[in-house]
């Protein structure tokens, strides 16, 4: 299993089968597709960044790397994916195997290109927030004082807007110098690019090219009226704080037996539209800050007539949701639109029931976006992963932009799609099975906004028939990969990323133990969830949609190891008798005098057996005798900041004790070994769950009766 | 509002009565308030005999004086300027030259001045709104029904402030103003008006021997061209009118154009009093401290040219309103002039070489103040001129400022009234304003059962309904239906019929009453006094200067606006957006809420768009300075006017309001939006004069329809354009027009000269008396029934009519027709019902009642008919019909028209044979100077711009019947030598005909209309004249953009003074103009002369000549 970190380290990548089916009929009957989870940026130590443009194959357009074939005599490369033979071009021209260009060294399959200063200008990143008013005073003091902090962290150089909703949607003009200045929009009637044009006064004054598309300042916008909405962060921090400092609660009234009128569909689409106008293809993310559901627009999942119900599993199952499927609809004619600017949606979703969350999905996932749902804009998941979009640490999420990302591999392999937060650019080609799954029938997808842990899961389809001939045709056995990233950089610059892979394949019965060997139990177990995710959108229980929908943005855009702690929470014991250790998912974990910490991705946990919380409580852990106490206590506290710290988004810790009413988000997950009915009795200090789901064991049975008969 | 619906259409509904405003009853204590000579006057006025010395009395005195206890409290702070140093107090006392005594005053000369004089005079001209403080001298004076003391603050105009640069003079207010002037008629005369049945007039009568004048020689003429005209010329002696044969022709004492009973012989007028001020033509000339008004039996000259021949033809008769119907001593009439003219001349006709223009019918400016009794011996009194100065003393007839009929005598059969040609209307204005010694409006409340109404047709109690069978039951005066009286209103009847009570209840003596409104006469609690005003900021009007003239305007009339927690405002701004903003925040800055979508228009806010004057007076006048810096840099030059006063209505929509929008060019985008259909139609020329009416019409039904529902929640536009271009104003002054607002127009709008007006009209606009959520109705007895209802209102139901804003200056036309026979001798009874709110919230019902003798005799018809609101009548009809005919048509309709009454006059009442003269009707006589003036004025003419025609035309469809006149027929006067003039404060008695004869190039004229006021600079003036004036010593240097300034010197400080006092009579600050001789402004100038010859028109001797012609023909 190391070996499969150990290339992920290197490449970001990690597949399922490292050793290939080598024919199409082999590859189905493995069950586990072949397929690739892949981290576009992740952070690799010591890549190099080369500072001029990649060479690619006159044919194919793959790019140069260490698998090529070079001739240095005749000063011509190989192509490995197309075996085109291609000239070096006269700056290559002192290359010799002791003097290789980087993108040769063997150890750099991964390496990036930057666009040179004279080749692109930096472009700022944008940030248009676009906040619900609808809220009680607490959530709305909470979300100011949180958007507050966000701005000060904002780079200096990004451009920021300002767009507040509730039964309007409010355009803030922070250019205005003289007064807060808003243009308010209808909430219940959809706006198109082209009326907002006219009715933000793009134009006034000068005549209105007649023909064209109009968008951004290169295609007839003044830069002036770009400046009105759209400011340097370091211009407007003032007027932004000080417009929401007094940003009122949305004063239309709200009777008693109605929700708010809440147009976030509307607001999201001239967001959208606004950015289209503005910044067309260049780095910009919309960040939504909703605090309930949507009830006005297109977009809207319920009716405001409070005894009407948000939408269940149930009612989506029985079709009875009458809104969701128009909603969906409208979300993804929302999604192509920024897909086609380049431009992201975040969803920060706080509130106690649904927000539409499983609505939003589509538009979230497609472009990339970020998505925090919590209870409230006062909870420290809301907060601390705000802070963590903008905060430069370590930990910094490494957001980029407006990104592409294209896939070349071996002939005999072809793509069947992606499952992630991507979208078909729609670019076909031989490539392309003709199985489909997830955004797929294209060799290249937009990634409107990436981040470091950005990852995608593609997968593949062996082509190639049975057959003695086809075996012998090629000497060699192997299949090459090159996943190509073209992405706006956090710093402004356009860079390209390039990861060239090989992978052996193997073929007859003979080598089994070849493939098993290269199986990938953990990688095969994220893309299952993965696919499994993407076809099953019913059978779900015990979750709201949004929550369902958030779980599953998360898994889609989740690396490896965090896609295999969502599916099995890792959980570690703390006691006097041991260093930590990890220990079963069972309720039999469980003991008085140990320290439990779960980490479900979502939540962690920290959990008190009886009799430490019995000693924490007496103080023990102050008393200078029981320092290791003391130390007992802080250790799992300060796993659990660490895995706090790295996690996106910020995952809720909970601290609770044995018999604790916050003790269920422990008993939640654990194997019911030991239940009410159950006639082994829990050793002493453990515990028991009172339910009548079945346990591993039971489940695992059954699962190997079924797999044998 | 469906509130209002008080009439009762068919079923019994409840019909709620209108109640008026309390501030608008004003209640003036009935002190004498010296109008005529002490001897004449019943009232005690001290100062009968003092009165010569009076001339301009009061001011000193005033100003020196402490004011009496509670009275006057305000006098001196009246302007809300700052008080220019450089005037003396006295100078802001209005030039009344007579003092109203307090009654209990003793009459030394110097008087305290009376309650009522401190409030419309000194304080008067700011404070109406809220400052009852004035007023409370008044309440200590017993009054029975007397409202609020705050009454008296209405009347005055805007006039405060004046152009004389900045400082606020204070002005006396205008009513006030009006009647203080020559109030007390010379001595000489006789004054007769009071009450006094005419027969002492006699001596009038006898006059006309005195005929004369016409006769003479015609010599005195320059020689003009046009007025010799061939026609004449080819008689040797044309008579001139009416010589001495046609005085025979025509009956008894047949005043040649002096009609005895009308107050102004047609001589008057050229000879006006004024003319004194050319000593050496007038031989005649009274002294100048006597006023000159009507006793003064001579009139001879004219003005600079002398007529030898003016006998003193006239002695212009008082006015006899007092004279009973049919008087013996009343002929019919005068009857007039023939004009002798060769081709009608019949042989018989005395034929005298030619017209003397000088003698033709033209009115005769009467500043004397007259007693109207409105009814007497259980009689109506027939009113005087609507344009004349009266007291009225309300004796079961409403005062005629309130309500007037085109006949004073109702024809019994529809055959009569058909036959006299003559049209049949009641013009009502409802609030008018009162003179300040008007009996007050009595204020009713009937408690909890509200007034007491017939059953049937619901009409509401008054004094001509008929209690019978010990008054148990009562007969409804206007459908005849016998209701049972109430129990508590029970009261038994005196030997005379009447009820014991009937003088002490007020609803059952007097014409008009208000009744306060009960529960039942309001769907809702009253309104709030609410005022949204709507600025555009587009490129043109921030270029021009017209936002910050807004912004400035409304900022500085904030303070006029009804005080109270109750008094809302609300701003926005737009261009090709609509701009709210948010005045009530936390930090003083406002918010600025932006709704683009002008296809589809909302509110931004629920609530802090519209907020409580006093609590953010502050925010808002911060917001209206920084306005023209906001948009200072706008570079967006489209306008979605539309969207705007839909925006701006939303906005007002749960209270109800005022809306007030300054708009400065063609709405071009949005809801509503205009072509520039006049440049259209001008490319179009050829289909376009044809088709040039259809121009006047709207573009289409939007804005109409919108108008309707701005009208049913109470909301009611005025639109102030200043603009520099076409705008369209036939479409958008539909808005107004349905809704009780009106239409002001500056154009072109100069930053320099018109901010002061539009300030002024603002000012006026918010703080005149008003009310809002009115419905209006008018019930008639049976016989009759309402044909139509005309102005500016909505009308949803055919019976009444809506009015979310009703002020003083709206006048409402209520056409009539048969629908049976009247008995000779009965009498026919009009009733109007407004309810409304009044701006402190309080409903109202204002029951304004007119009861006119029936006859079947057309002598009386023509004897008793009302010239000025016959005229006023067929000009709103013509400005009714301009969209829908041609010009020509229309202007053939008037003429028509005129020739018709006279005609019908000519062939049934006359008694003359001869068919060689033009014999009018006295009443009447003035009927084809001002049938010619209509005929050539600006919304009749060819050459005029359609705007013009169309702000002509909306601005007339409202337009009372003082200001119609006048509109018309404007007034010019001479300034170059005021200081010539007596002293005696009297502008009316100058004027000057309408013809270029009397413009010398050496002279200097002012010519006023109501709305315009041109000052007309001949190329001779004298340069010293030009520096007193204007400060500069050549006619070239005069500024094309005028600001009247006062100097330091007699001259211009009397033609402040004219000014001031136009400005108050009129109710209207006036756009100032100059005008140069040779220059387009010149030219302009003498558009307005209509008794000249133009290229489109008759001169007006030809044109009675071709009237006279046109009768003939009939006759034949």
């Amino acid at each position: 299993m190391s070996e499969f970190v150990d290339l992920e380290t290197q490449d970001g990548v990690r597949m399922t089968w490292n050793t290939f089916p080598g024919t199409k009929q082999e590859a189905l009957s493995c069950v586990i597709p072949v397929a690739a989870m892949y981290t576009p940026l992740k952070p690799i130590p010591d890549t190099p960044v080369l500072p001029y443009s990649p060479l690619r194959c006159r044919i194919c357009r793959s790019i140069l790397n260490p698998f090529s074939v070079v001739d240095y005599v005749a000063k011509i490369w190989v192509c490995p994916f197309c075996f085109q033979r291609n000239h070096f071009p006269q700056h290559y021209m002192s290359i010799s195997e002791e003097n290789l260009p980087a993108e040769l060294f063997p150890q750099y399959t991964t390496i990036e290109y930057a666009s040179s200063p004279d080749t692109g200008p930096k472009m700022p990143s944008v940030f248009l927030f676009v906040v619900d008013t609808c809220l009680i005073e607490e959530e709305i003091m909470f979300l100011k004082s949180a958007l507050s902090q966000a701005i000060e962290l904002l780079p200096e150089n990004s451009l920021v807007g300002l767009i507040t909703f509730g039964t309007y949607v409010q355009v803030h003009e922070l250019g205005f110098g003289h007064m807060p200045k808003s243009y308010v929009f209808k909430g219940s009637k959809e706006i198109t690019k082209e009326q907002l044009l006219e009715q933000m006064c793009f134009f006034a004054g000068r005549p209105r090219p007649n023909v064209g598309v109009i968008a951004g300042p290169r295609d007839g916008l003044s830069p002036e009226s770009i400046a009105r909405f759209l400011l340097p962060a370091s211009e407007c921090e003032f007027v932004l704080n000080s417009v929401l400092e007094e940003l009122p609660r949305d004063p239309w009234p709200v009777p008693a037996d109605q929700r708010a009128s809440r147009c976030t569909s509307t607001a999201l689409s001239i967001a959208a539209s606004l950015l289209g106008l503005c910044v067309p293809g260049s780095g910009a993310r919309i960040m939504a800050f909703v605090g309930g559901p949507s009830t006005q627009g297109s977009g809207s999942i319920v009716s405001k007539n409070l005894s009407e119900p948000i939408r269940s599993h149930k009612d989506l199952d029985k079709g009875a949701a009458a809104l969701y499927n128009k909603a969906v609809k409208f979300y993804e004619a929302l999604s192509k639109q920024l897909v086609h600017q380049g431009h992201v949606l975040d969803l920060f979703a706080c509130a106690l029931d649904q927000v539409g969350v499983a609505e939003l999905k589509v538009v979230v996932e497609r472009t990339g976006g970020i998505v925090v749902l919590a209870e409230s804009f006062g909870h420290s998941v809301f907060k601390d992963s705000l802070r963590r979009i903008f905060q430069s640490t370590d930990y910094d999420l490494g957001l980029a932009f407006n990104g592409v990302f294209e896939v070349n591999c071996s002939k005999d392999v072809k793509v069947q799609g992606i499952i992630g937060p991507c979208a078909s650019l729609e670019k076909k080609g031989p490539l392309c099975a003709e199985t489909v799954v997830g955004q797929g029938n294209t060799t290249a997808w937009k990634m409107c906004g990436l981040d470091k842990k950005t990852s995608l899961c593609l997968i593949f389809e062996i082509a190639r028939k049975d057959g003695p001939e086809s075996i012998s045709q090629h000497t060699s056995n192997q299949f090459y990969f090159q996943f190509l990233t073209y992405y706006q950089h956090s710093d402004g610059q356009m860079r390209l990323r390039v990861t060239t892979l090989s992978r052996r394949w193997v073929t007859g019965s003979a080598d089994v133990q070849d493939l098993l060997a290269g199986f990938d139990q953990e990688a095969a177990a994220a893309v299952m969830a993965r696919l499994v995710s993407l076809k099953m959108e019913i059978e779900v229980f015990n979750n709201s949609p949004d929550e369902t929908a958030y779980y599953r943005m998360i898994l889609n855009r989740e690396n490896v190891a965090n896609a295999v702690v969502m599916i099995q929470p890792s959980l570690i014991s703390y006691s006097f008798h041991s260093s930590p250790e990890p220990v079963l998912l069972d309720v039999t974990a469980i003991a008085a005098d140990r320290i439990l910490l779960l980490d479900s991705y979502f939540s962690v946990v920290v959990f008190h057996g009886a009799s430490i919380a019995q000693w924490r409580n007496s103080g023990y852990q102050n008393q200078p005798e029981h320092e290791t106490f003391a130390y007992l206590l802080k250790a799992p506290r300060e796993e659990a900041d660490a895995i706090m710290k790295e996690r996106f988004p910020v995952p809720r810790l909970v601290v609770c004790d044995q018999h604790g009413s916050q003790a269920r988000f422990l008993l939640v997950k654990l194997n019911p070994s030991v239940t009410y009915n159950s006639n082994n009795p829990p050793p002493p200090g453990g515990d028991i769950l009172f339910t009548d789901d079945v346990s591993l064991e039971v489940f695992l049975d059954h699962l190997q009766r079924l797999a044998v008969q | 509002m469906e509130s209002a619906s008080p009439f009762a259409s068919g079923p019994p509904r409840q019909r709620p009565a209108m109640v008026s405003n309390p501030t608008s009853v004003v209640q003036t204590p009935l002190i004498g308030r010296s109008m005529a000579p002490s001897s004449s006057v019943p009232l005690p006025s001290p100062f009968g005999s003092a009165l010569p010395g009076f001339s301009r009395p009061a001011a000193t005195p005033l100003a020196s004086r402490p004011p009496p206890p509670g009275a006057i409290p305000q006098g001196p702070i009246a302007g809300n300027g700052p008080r220019i140093p450089g005037f003396t107090a006295p100078r802001t006392l209005p030039p009344p030259s007579v003092q109203p005594a307090p009654p209990s005053a003793a009459s030394s000369s110097i008087r305290p001045p009376t309650p009522y004089a401190s409030a419309t005079q000194d304080s008067g001209l700011q404070s109406y709104p809220g400052s009852p403080p004035s007023g409370a001298s008044v309440a200590t004076l017993p009054m029975p029904f007397v409202g609020p003391p705050a009454s008296q603050q209405f009347g005055r105009p805007p006039t405060s402030q004046p152009l004389f640069s900045g400082p606020p003079r204070s002005q006396p207010p205008f009513a006030g103003a009006q009647y203080l002037q020559r109030p007390m008629a010379g001595s000489t005369n006789s004054q007769l008006p009071l009450a006094g049945p005419p027969t002492s007039q006699s001596p009038f009568l006898g006059p006309p021997t005195s005929q004369p004048p016409f006769t003479g020689p015609p010599t005195s003429q320059p020689p003009r061209p046009n007025t010799p005209q061939p026609p004449f010329a080819g008689l040797p002696t044309p008579q001139q009118f009416g010589g001495p044969s046609t005085q025979t022709l025509t009956g008894p004492p047949i005043s040649q154009f002096v009609g005895p009973p009308t107050s102004q012989p047609y001589a008057g007028r050229s000879s006006s009093p004024s003319q004194m001020a050319t000593p050496s033509s007038q031989p005649f000339s009274m002294p100048p401290t006597v006023g000159t008004s009507f006793g003064s039996p001579v009139w001879p000259s004219q003005p600079g040219q002398m007529v030898p021949s003016l006998p003193g033809n006239v002695q212009a008769p008082p006015r006899m309103f007092g004279m009973p119907p049919g008087m013996p001593g009343q002929p019919i009439p005068p009857v007039l002039p023939a004009m002798g003219h060769s081709a009608l001349a019949g042989p018989q006709v005395s034929t005298q070489s030619k017209i003397d223009p000088n003698q033709i019918p033209r009115p005769l400016p009467n500043s004397s103040i007259t007693i109207f009794e409105t009814r007497q011996g259980n009689q109506a009194n027939v009113p005087p001129s609507a344009t004349s100065i009266f007291v009225v003393k309300d004796n079961g007839n409403c005062s005629p400022r309130l309500m007037r009929c085109t006949l004073n005598q109702i024809p019994c059969t529809g055959d009569l009234l058909s036959t006299s040609s003559m049209p049949f209307a009641l013009m009502v204005q409802p609030l008018a304003l009162p003179h300040p010694s008007d009996d007050p409006i009595p204020v009713v409340d009937f408690g909890e059962s509200g007034p007491v109404r017939c059953s049937r047709c619901k009409s509401y109690i008054n004094a001509f309904m008929r209690f019978i069978d010990h008054g148990r039951t009562f007969v409804c005066n206007l459908c005849g239906f016998t209701n049972e009286t109430p129990r508590d209103y029970l009261c038994n009847l005196g030997p005379d019929g009447r009820r014991r009570d009937a003088d002490e209840r007020l609803e059952l003596c007097k014409g008009t009453v208000e009744f306060v409104a009960t529960r039942e006469y309001m769907v809702r609690d009253p309104m709030p006094a609410v005022f949204f005003f709507l600025i555009d900021v587009s490129l043109n009007a921030i270029q021009t200067g017209a936002t910050a003239a807004a912004c400035s305007a409304i900022s500085q009339s904030l303070a006029d606006l009804p005080d109270g927690p109750r008094t809302m405002v609300g701003i926005a701004t737009f261009d090709c957006s609509i701009h709210f903003y948010n005045l009530r925040r936390a930090s003083q800055q406002p918010l600025m809420l932006i709704v683009p979508d002008i296809h589809d228009v909302y509110t931004p806010l629920h609530t802090d768009v519209v907020v409580p004057l006093t609590e953010c007076r502050q925010s808002v006048e911060q917001l209206l300075e920084s306005i023209p810096s906001l948009f200072e840099n706008n570079k967006v030059s489209d306008s979605a006017f539309g969207a705007a006063i839909k925006a701006g209505f939303l906005a007002l929509k749960p209270t109800g309001g005022k809306l007030l929008v300054f708009q400065s060019v063609l709405p071009s985008v949005g809801i509503g939006s205009l072509s520039s259909r006049e440049a259209e139609g001008r490319t179009n020329a050829s289909a376009g004069d044809k088709e040039a009416h259809k121009l006047l019409q709207p573009a289409d039904k939007t804005l109409k329809t919108m108008a309707i529902e701005f009208a049913e929640y109470q909301v009611c536009v005025d639109i102030f354009i200043t603009a520099q271009t076409f705008v369209d104003i036939a479409s958008i002054s539909v808005v107004p027009g349905t809704t009780g607002g009106q239409v002001y127009y500056y154009y072109p709008f100069s930053a320099l000269s018109d901010p002061g007006k539009l300030y002024n009209d603002l000012r006026w606009n918010l703080s005149r008396p008003q009310g809002f959520e009115a419905v209006m109705r008018v019930r008639c007895s049976q016989g009759l029934q309402v044909q139509e209802y005309a102005g500016s209102f909505c009308k949803r139901i055919p019976t009444d009519i809506d009015l979310p804003a009703i002020d003083c200056e709206k006048t409402i036309m209520v056409t009539f027709k048969h629908d049976d026979k009247f008995q000779e001798n009965s009498e026919c009874a009009f009733q109007c019902a407004l309810l409304y709110t009044t701006v402190y919230g309080e409903r109202r019902i204002r029951v304004i009642n007119l009861s006119l003798p029936c006859t079947s005799m057309l002598t009386n018809l023509f004897r008793t008919a009302d010239l000025d609101t016959q005229f006023a009548c067929i000009l709103k009809q013509a400005a009714s019909s301009i969209p829908v005919n041609s010009l020509s048509q229309v202007r053939e309709q008037i003429t028509n028209l005129c020739i018709n009454i006279l005609h019908a006059y000519r062939k049934f009442c006359a008694t003359v044979s001869s068919s060689g003269q033009l014999i009018l009707p006295e009443a009447l006589k003035l009927l084809p100077l001002y049938t010619l003036a209509l005929v050539k004025s600006i919304g009749l003419r060819n050459d005029g711009r359609f705007d013009d025609r169309s702000y002509w035309a909306s601005h007339v469809m409202s337009l009372s019947i003082s200001l119609a006149v006048p509109l018309v027929y404007p007034r010019m006067i001479s300034i170059h030598d005021l200081t010539a003039k007596e002293n005696d404060g009297s502008l009316s008695s100058s004027n000057i005909p309408l013809s270029s004869e009397h413009i010398n190039d050496d002279g200097i004229y002012l010519l006023e209309n109501g709305e315009d006021c041109l000052i007309y600079v001949g190329n001779m003036v004298n340069p010293d004249t030009l520096q007193k004036l204007f400060g500069v010593t050549s006619v070239d240097g005069l500024p094309t953009q005028l600001v009247l300034q006062q100097f330091d010197n007699d001259l211009s400080e009397k033609l402040s003074d004219v000014m001031n006092e136009i400005r108050q009579q009129r109710c209207s600050y006036l756009r100032l103009r100059l005008c140069k001789k040779g220059d387009p402004s010149g030219m302009h100038f003498m558009s307005y002369m209509i008794e000249d010859k133009t290229a489109g028109g008759l001169s007006y001797v030809e044109f009675l000549v071709h009237v006279h012609r046109q009768i003939q023909t009939k006759m034949a």
